[in-house]
């Protein structure tokens, strides 16, 4: 079976992810490459779940599916607020407090 | 191509203990109640809802004192993936009460600002009630699950003050890091599944032992890393500072002291009961971040100038202290007391640190200022906050007989335990920390009794009926827990759970 | 090549047919069509009416609650298709433990209402 081009895959989407948490400065973009290791996650479970023949690995990517719409909302909504205040979603500029 | 998966399962109707869950079933109507009552209610009686929820909390405190006093041992669900045993049961009695005194806390704060009302309480109740769950869980899914039910209300929390830049950008760290830390530590999960085929801690915890390959590893490193955030650890810690600073004040006690609690019972539930056998991966990695964690916390604690980001990088350098035994908790025997020390020192945490909060936001009612200076002169104008304050700071520090000291008895306790050279290093460090840590506690003591009043201002100090109430709770708590030792090392004795370090 | 590759090879020969067939079908419009340009030709078409300002424009912010909201319940329904699956399986617990998801999803729907997100502004 084809279980370790799936794994691969999903690792290659993970260190794009991670990668485009470091270095991008977009609250949206960082939240998209968040999106992607969650995806490369789910690419995981559901290849570990075929080859183990069980069950369970689905049910854990339908909850990881479920819950990342709602940090979706939340994050959204979160972005919207910022750039309401400030007209900008750049993370750079989010430096009100240091120390 | 139809799937062979399903129609192998068999399955049967789950028995649900309803007395078991009935905590979180309270909690659960109880938030419901809240939010419709809030669809529907004059804007003149919201003040309706801070007593709801608060009678919700102490509601679904009942339910648990009677599992307490029900001797049929641990409970366990749904194949042994929800357990409600001596350590969730105590947890949970923790949260709710923590919860309550953050109801009372937020009470005036809310009521004053010009914020909204309603959604304030549901979000409040449903993070502790993903916090009731997690105590329970002993399963991947249900750990996540509770563990972004927690969190995702408290992002909400942090941006709670709408058009203020600062918790704006509060909200907003939080919520990225969190998520974040949360993505990466699936990605752990994920392959812990994979190298175990279960989903199941226990499961987890039988087939993780002998060779540790790359995998388990990476899955074992991962996990712990985005723990790690939630319990703010250095080098992971740099969201909780300027969240703790830009949120509103009571929901950074809420943060500090629950929501930190809660990533400790996900981090000690994964550690002893999933991969009790990969110690060998996690006791080095845990023991470089509690020495991290109490030395950077400490080191810039000392230079703050605001009392609460003081306490951020104080509430930080704690969770050091709290790391500590885990580090060792492998060795010898030394299981047992580390899960005794964390727990004991969570509760004491909890009362001292909400205490803590409590007086911060009886006295900015006055000064309106968040910097240490504004406490100048405490004891001449309010004595009782003074002398109250002045407990709260020597908890923290550790001074006997106040609470504190029992926390960090039982974490020194557990670590020579242990009796590894590891062990005696890390104990070293935690001393000499500990007396840093004298170095800022000290220097706002100094402030209460020692300097003057900055502006000169010693009209008497209004301070409401909840709280008073606060007050009361988390000072006698604090000082029993100190006077008292027995008491709170009676409910850290817990039974170890099953089958974590055999022998 | 493995059986579960060669499912995907029926992908991959709609595909070309796809690609083959629109490609054809262009070339033969542009062999017999005639080719007279002028500028009222070359404008942008928009419904008719002459296109004003940028390509790119922002849209409504109102529109994102509602994206908002099909999101969080459209994902919700996920799982409701297990359970429809399996539905006699279940019997009456799955039944109640549905009854009570969708009673709280509901709950959320009562909130949106009354907050006043469903009427158009």
């Amino acid at each position: 079976m084809l279980v370790n081009q799936f794994l691969i895959l999903a690792a290659v989407l993970f260190c794009i992810g991670v990668y485009g948490v470091i270095a991008r400065r977009n609250a949206v973009m960082v939240l998209m490459s968040i999106e992607l290791i969650l995806n490369s996650v789910n690419l995981n479970l559901i290849a570990f779940a075929l080859r183990n023949g069980s069950a369970d690995g689905h049910v854990f990517a339908l909850y990881i599916i479920a819950v990342a719409a709602a940090e979706v909302g939340v994050g959204l909504a979160l972005v919207l607020l910022v750039y309401r205040n400030r007209k900008s979603i750049g993370l750079e500029e989010l430096s009100e407090m240091k120390g | 191509m139809s799937s062979p998966l399903l129609a192998a399962v068999s399955w049967t109707v789950p028995t649900v203990d309803y007395h078991g869950l009935a905590p979180e079933i309270v909690v659960a109507l109880g938030l419901c109640v809240v939010m419709l009552v809030d669809l529907f209610l004059a804007e003149r009686s919201k003040w309706l809802l801070a007593s709801l929820s608060g009678f919700t909390l102490l509601g679904a405190f009942i339910p648990v004192l009677t599992l307490a006093l029900d001797d049929g041992g641990a409970r366990a669900m749904f194949d042994g993936r929800y357990v409600i045993d001596d350590f969730s049961l105590i947890l949970k009695g923790l949260f709710l009460l923590a919860g309550y005194v953050v109801v009372l806390l937020s009470t005036t704060y809310i009521e004053e600002g010009e914020y909204y009302q309603g959604e304030y309480w549901v979000l409040m109740l449903s993070s502790i009630l993903g916090m009731m769950m997690m105590t329970s869980s002993r399963d991947l899914i249900s750990v996540f699950v509770a563990l972004e039910f927690l969190s995702i209300p408290a992002y909400m929390l942090a941006a709670w003050r709408k058009r203020d830049a600062k918790s704006n950008e509060a909200g907003v760290k939080y919520f990225l890091l969190g998520v974040f830390a949360s993505a990466v530590m699936l990605y752990g999960m994920s392959l812990l599944y994979g190298v175990t085929n279960s989903t199941l801690l226990s499961d987890i915890g039988a087939s993780i032992s002998g060779e540790l390959t790359a995998v388990r590893i990476i899955a074992i490193v991962f996990v712990i890393v985005g723990f790690a955030f939630k319990v703010s650890a250095v080098p992971f810690h740099t969201w909780a500072p300027d969240t703790y600073e830009g949120a509103p004040t009571p929901v950074t006690a809420f943060l500090s002291v629950a929501s930190k609690a809660a990533g400790f019972v996900a981090l000690v539930t994964v550690l002893y009961v999933a991969v009790p056998e990969g110690s060998d991966v996690w006791q080095p990695l845990v023991w470089v971040l509690a020495v991290l964690t109490m030395t950077v916390g400490n080191v810039l604690a000392l230079r703050q100038t605001n009392i609460v980001r003081m306490l951020a990088y104080s509430s930080i350098s704690q969770g050091g202290f709290i790391l500590m035994p885990l580090a060792v908790a492998a060795e010898g025997g030394a299981g047992g007391a580390a899960l005794r020390s964390v727990v004991t020192y969570l509760i004491v945490y909890a009362a001292t640190n909400l205490g803590m909060f409590a007086v911060i936001l009886t006295v900015s009612r006055k000064t309106r200022s968040g910097e240490i200076s504004s406490f100048g002169g405490l004891f001449g104008y309010a004595p009782a906050l003074g002398v109250v304050m002045t407990f709260f700071l020597g908890s923290l520090a550790g001074i006997p007989p106040l609470g504190g000291w029992i926390g960090k008895f039982s974490a020194f306790q557990a670590v020579l335990e242990a009796g590894t050279g590891w062990a005696y290093a890390i104990a070293v460090i935690g001393a000499v920390n500990s007396v840093v840590a004298f170095g800022y506690y000290g220097n706002v003591m100094r402030e209460i009794w020692m300097r003057p009043v900055p502006d000169a201002n010693t009209m008497p100090i209004r301070t409401p009926a909840q709280l008073v109430l606060a007050l009361a709770i988390t000072t006698i708590s604090t000082l029993a827990l100190g006077v008292l030792p027995g008491v709170a090392l009676h409910f850290g004795d817990l039974a170890i759970f099953a089958g974590a370090f055999a022998g | 090549m493995s059986p579960f590759l060669r499912s995907y090879l029926t992908v991959v020969w709609f595909g070309l047919a796809a690609f083959l067939l629109g490609g054809l079908l262009l070339w033969l419009a542009s062999l017999l069509r005639p080719v007279k340009p002028n500028p009222e030709k070359v404008l942008a078409y928009e419904s008719g009416v002459n296109p004003v300002g940028e390509g790119w424009s922002q849209s409504q912010i109102r529109y994102y609650v509602f994206a908002l909201l099909f999101v969080v319940f459209d994902v919700e329904a996920v799982f409701l298709f297990p359970w429809a699956t399996q539905l006699e399986r279940y019997g009456s617990f799955g039944l109640i433990e549905m009854g009570v998801f969708v009673a709280v999803l509901l709950l959320g729907l009562v909130y949106a209402w009354r907050k006043g997100v469903l009427r158009w502004v």
